[in-house]
């Protein structure tokens, strides 16, 4: 049996689902979209200018609104491994003639790329706003390290979602567990505040957050006009390429709690 | 009731040595299913596992099919050495290819279409192409669903979806097919239906090893039976063998007051065979209800609420050699 063919037919089921279920996919975009409009234009009322570039908040607010477009896709993404426990199928797909990681794997490749497509398509929308001003400092290779960014985000923490999955019995519980600790990853990973600014302390937490990694690739790739201020793109994606895979591997290269 | 001739091959489809399985059950304790199970499925054979809910037949099942590993059994101290032997192998993940499995609940996402569903098992079962949508159609209209091929699962109604799970089954044209109570909530029309596909499914190759505890069923249907109870096999063999034996008549009388006591005044009766009783019912096999029932009526008076004969089937059987209520998964008494 070819894994490749059973991970495509599993990504196209879980494709297939998402562009049905019609309120989740524009729910998941546009709640970041409503975030970046109305957060991004009332701070940015207030905000001293010396914070961010040019005083303009809501295009510093693009690469988090991204970053959190992954977080709710990866999340919503996972959560479908309840759905299909529920309804049965997920014993179905366990008994066919593929190890259940290879089963997991068809289904995390729906998710990153559902979770990839979605936020490269709030990125779309948010750069033909006139009032944001993307600089793109490095042209073309931008967009290539800003798709990079947004894949490797979505791959690490549907990774995470995997691993949370795998030990929480409840959709209900695997949504606390996940708002409970991705929240406060994204709020310390400079997708609303600039970290350099931050006290020592709350800067350290924000450098052990995988997350603040992924913001910062999208910050240099598509806000920034220098790497002033900013960890670096080398850094970046060494950390990124790292945590995503040991989260992906971990997450996926067990046995499931789930028994036929 | 006319069972199948048995298959003529000697090659054994499945065999089981000292099986044991245990759950993990909460408080760090294990619950016992199967216990040392030996059994023997013949290649071709239609093979029926019967015993009252909780007998380890599920679990049997899902041990042939690799998605469980043997356990130990209860007497650890024998230190036997289990063997699960599938298709000439052990069970593997890629053995799976050659077996059908159809679980006992519903097991179908409804919101993907019926031709999606067969699609998607399909791919993982290796198939493709023109080939995979030939086959989907051809099963649809096989169990009567071709028109329904674009419908939600959602829109079908339970006889619907086990005839899909069933297409689905047979979609990669197994070599051995394990059914868990295939026809549980089917009405008779949807139940013969079913078995219609599933024999001509047989007649091509295919060995068919179901799980039930309807015992009409598997009389009717099976060529050999295995009776489980509590983990462990208690006979084997053609329907006709295992009724070889039995008194003529079967008698069940609903009787609230019967006792222990009555039952051995009445045991001792001239032509009466075995009796078993789950409150509030008496069942006996005797030569000759003729003669059996006045005695009763004359010896239990006002006692008795209903009486019901017919000639000895599997049933009787089962309750003659398990001792157990089928119906409601009471132990004997």
């Amino acid at each position: 049996m070819s894994t490749a063919a059973a991970c495509a037919a599993l990504l196209q089921r879980d494709v297939r689902a998402v562009l049905r279920s019609r309120s989740q996919l524009y729910s998941s975009m546009l709640f970041p979209l409503m975030l970046l409009a109305i957060l991004g234009t009332g701070v940015s009322e207030g905000l001293d200018p010396t914070l961010v570039r040019d005083g303009d908040y809501a295009s510093f607010l693009v690469p988090g609104t991204i970053a959190m477009t992954v977080l709710f896709s990866s999340t919503f993404s996972s959560a479908s491994y309840y759905q299909d426990r529920d309804c049965g199928l997920l014993r179905v797909l366990l008994a066919s003639p593929h190890e259940p990681r290879v089963i997991l794997l068809g289904k995390a490749l729906a998710g990153v790329s559902i979770g990839g497509v979605q936020a490269l398509a709030v990125l779309t929308v948010a750069a033909a706003i006139p009032s944001i001003d993307l600089r793109w400092q490095y042209g073309p290779a931008g967009v290539v390290a800003a798709v990079g960014g947004v894949l490797l985000l979505a791959l690490l923490l549907n990774g995470f979602a995997q691993l949370v999955a795998a030990r929480i019995r409840t959709m209900q519980g695997f949504h606390l567990v996940m708002n409970l600790v991705l929240f406060p990853l994204l709020f310390f990973s400079g997708a609303f505040f600039p970290l350099e600014h931050l006290p020592g302390w709350l800067k350290a937490l924000a450098y052990a957050n995988p997350i603040t990694y992924a913001v910062d690739i999208l910050h240099l790739a598509v806000y920034a006009e220098s790497s002033d201020g900013y960890i670096g793109l080398p850094v970046d994606f060494a950390v990124l390429v790292s945590l995503a895979l040991v989260a992906f591997l971990w997450g996926f290269g067990r046995r499931t709690v789930y028994q036929p | 009731m006319t069972a199948r001739a048995a298959p003529a091959t000697t090659e054994l489809a499945a065999r089981v040595q000292d099986l044991s399985f245990s759950y993990a059950v909460p408080g760090g304790e294990e619950r016992l299913a199967l216990d040392g199970l030996t059994l023997e499925v013949p290649s071709g054979a239609v093979f029926g596992l019967l015993g009252p809910n909780g007998s380890g037949k599920s679990t049997l099942l899902s041990l042939l099919a690799g998605l469980r590993q043997p356990s130990a059994g209860a007497d650890r101290s024998a230190d036997p050495r289990p063997e699960v032997r599938v298709l000439g192998q052990p069970p593997s993940t890629a053995l799976r290819a050659r077996i059908g499995l159809l679980f006992q609940e519903t097991s179908l996402d409804p919101l993907m279409t019926c031709a999606e569903t067969l699609w998607l098992h399909g791919r993982l079962f290796g198939l493709g192409g023109r080939a995979l949508h030939d086959r989907i159609r051809a099963l649809l209209e096989s169990v009567g669903l071709a028109e329904r091929a674009g419908s939600f699962v959602s829109t079908l109604s339970g006889g619907m979806k086990r005839r899909l799970e069933l297409a689905r089954v047979l979609l990669p044209s197994p070599e051995l097919i394990l059914l868990d109570e295939p026809t549980t909530g089917l009405d008779p029309d949807a139940e013969a239906a079913l078995w219609a596909r599933l024999l001509e499914a047989n007649r091509a190759g295919a060995t068919v090893v179901l799980a039930t505890n309807k015992v009409n069923e598997a009389e009717k249907h099976c060529d050999r039976v295995a009776f489980i109870h509590r983990g462990r096999l208690a006979a084997e063999g053609a329907p006709a063998e295992l009724k070889a034996g039995l008194k003529r008549d079967a008698v069940w009388v609903e009787w609230p007051d019967f006792t222990p006591a009555l039952a051995e005044e009445i045991g001792a009766w001239e032509g009466v065979g075995r009796l078993t009783w789950a409150h509030p019912t008496l069942h006996a096999t005797v030569d000759a209800a003729s003669a059996f029932v006045p005695r009763l009526f004359q010896a239990a008076g006002d006692g008795i609420r209903a009486v019901r004969i017919r000639e000895s089937t599997l049933e009787d059987a089962y309750f003659d050699i398990v001792g157990a209520s089928l119906a409601e998964g009471e132990p004997a008494r």
